[in-house]
């Protein structure tokens, strides 16, 4: 039974992790975007229509992961969280299915990338980073190796 | 312990089922991607996608009621309808009616140009066939569609047989390349696609208009140097002549990445090409301007900036009108500035139509010169029109 219970409990990140893409509506702007307690947060946004975004994906992953306890990594799909399973696959692909995910609700992605932020087009990749004294950044583009350093 | 598993069993699945629950329940809308135009009649016509069929709709009064959908592929396929992906529809001679659309295959990012036509005013339909003659399960995507003066059906698009070439041989090569091809026989069949240029945007829609002369040009946004994502111009020769892309706008901005806004094109009867862009070296801007290919835009203006998107563009003699969608907290406001003097100078930004509901690009239609937005929304189909400000 002791086996059961151990093999069970490791298997519950897992469980967790393969759903944890959620949606994301207007509502849950205001708390995606607040600035954390400490150190800074990073939404990576990206979409399915983007050749460049799942590299980006992966090297903020890589750089959280160097930065663990300064470093809140968020994903967030401006596609339709309709697509559910097609974002999770390519989540997958860019090993980045152990962080949190988002996707919109919105038929069209206008105004909640308006709302995450107002100084963006909704070009993508994307990146934006929110600090604790609350300052941001926003970077388009696939990001080099310079720009990675910028960001923490 | 047996308490204790059970005890997280629980924990874990009511977790597990939510998000099940919540994917399964979510109700899948059509998509908000749809093309409209009127024909000789003042008839108007509406092409959208839904389960898997791309299917077409009429109004006799200009938008207020829609006739039942007719189905143009009769075996479902996929259908991209999102974004700057969406159904194509224009009204050829004979008010013959021209439909395109790109379809996903498998593999992520790959798609086929399809079209099929209506030449008794859609009862029937011609049966899908895929415009170009490469098959490989790469992106043929982003279809454009015109009819020429001659009638003849000219589709141009964003395909990636030369990137997957050269990731083949590892060298370098950015973003997709334009193809094209036309029709010399009503759309029964297509010409062998030609390229127009390589290393292009792989992910903006490419703008087509009319030039006085009845041949069809194209404005897309394409790659220069180091991902500078400017545009390009070109004329789509379909008599065998060459064709030729020249940067046509000098915004440099660079992004190694999808803008997902494409340009639009309005071709004057005196030739100025008017056209709206989209960039944001420094912050989201969309320009106007009158191209000189090859030369930097004349009467080059700032139409808007932070929250605007989608922009389309139409001339008639000297009047021209832009109309984008524009963002805020409270939802998108369909906006309008209208110039009387050929572009020289515009009317300030004047919202036209509001939506709290999810909206698609605008598209600028022309009834017996009478101008008309068509704005497709979560809410439903707006025809909007545009009168004169008071």
């Amino acid at each position: 039974m002791k086996r059961a219970l151990f093999a069970l409990v490791s298997l519950l990140p897992c469980a967790a992790l393969a759903a944890s893409l959620q949606p994301l509506s207007a509502g849950d702007v205001a708390a995606l975007v607040k600035p954390p307690t400490h150190g800074e947060r990073i939404i990576a946004l990206w979409a399915l229509d983007c050749a460049y975004c799942e590299g980006n994906l992966s090297a903020l992953a890589t750089l959280q992961r160097a930065h663990p306890n300064d470093i809140e990594l968020i994903t967030v799909a401006t596609d339709s969280y309709e697509q559910h399973d097609m974002l999770q696959m390519h989540l997958k692909m860019a090993q980045v299915d152990n962080y949190p995910a988002r996707a919109y609700t919105e038929a069209s992605p206008d105004r909640l990338n308006f709302l995450i932020d107002p100084s963006w087009g909704g070009e993508t990749p994307r990146v934006l980073v929110i600090r604790a004294n609350g300052s941001r950044m926003g970077i388009s583009g696939e990001l080099g190796p310079a720009q990675l350093q910028r960001l923490h | 312990m047996r308490r204790l598993l059970i005890a997280l069993l629980c924990l874990c699945s009511p977790a597990l089922f939510a998000y099940d629950d919540m994917h399964m329940d979510m109700p899948k809308e059509p998509p908000l991607g749809a093309s409209a135009a009127f024909d000789s009649h003042g008839r108007l016509w509406i092409v959208d996608a839904a389960d898997g069929h791309v299917r077409l709709r009429h109004s006799d009064d200009d938008g207020r009621t829609l006739s039942a959908p007719a189905i143009v592929n009769s075996i479902a396929e996929p259908i991209y309808a999102e974004g700057e992906n969406r159904p194509k529809l224009v009204l050829g001679l004979h008010d013959d009616i021209d439909i395109s659309w790109s379809q996903p295959r498998a593999k992520p990012w790959t798609g086929f140009v399809r079209f099929a036509r209506s030449r008794d005013h859609g009862a029937t339909f011609s049966a899908p066939l895929s415009v170009h003659r490469d098959r490989a399960e790469i992106t043929h995507r982003f279809d454009a569609l015109a009819v020429d003066g001659k009638g003849r059906v000219v589709i141009a698009w964003i395909d990636k047989r030369d990137q997957e070439a050269a990731s083949q041989q590892k060298k370098p090569y950015l973003g997709a390349a334009v193809y094209f091809s036309w029709s010399n026989n009503g759309g029964a069949s297509f010409v062998p696609e030609r390229k127009l240029i390589d290393q292009s945007c792989e992910c903006c829609r490419i703008a087509l208009s009319l030039t006085p002369n009845g041949e069809v040009a194209a404005f897309f946004r394409s790659i220069y140097g180091d991902n500078i994502r400017d545009h390009a111009y070109a004329v789509l020769h379909v008599d065998g002549r060459a064709s030729h892309a020249d940067r046509a706008t000098f915004t440099n901005w660079k992004i190694e990445g999808c803008p997902h806004h494409g340009p639009g094109l309005a071709i004057g009867s005196d030739g100025t090409r008017h056209a709206v862009w989209y960039e944001a070296k420094d912050k989201p801007t969309i320009w106007y301007g009158q191209l000189q290919p090859g030369h930097a835009p004349t009467h080059l203006l700032t139409v808007a900036n932070a929250g605007a998107s989608h922009a389309d563009i139409a001339v008639h003699g000297r009047t021209v009108w832009i109309v984008w969608n524009q963002v805020s907290a409270s939802g998108y406001a369909l906006m309008l500035r209208s110039s009387t003097d050929g572009g020289v100078h515009f009317s300030a930004a004047r919202e036209i139509a509001h939506s709290t509901d999810a909206v698609a690009s605008p598209q600028l239609l022309q009834k017996r010169n009478q101008p008309f937005v068509a704005w497709n929304t979560a809410g439903g189909f707006q025809l909007v029109p545009i009168r004169a400000a008071r």
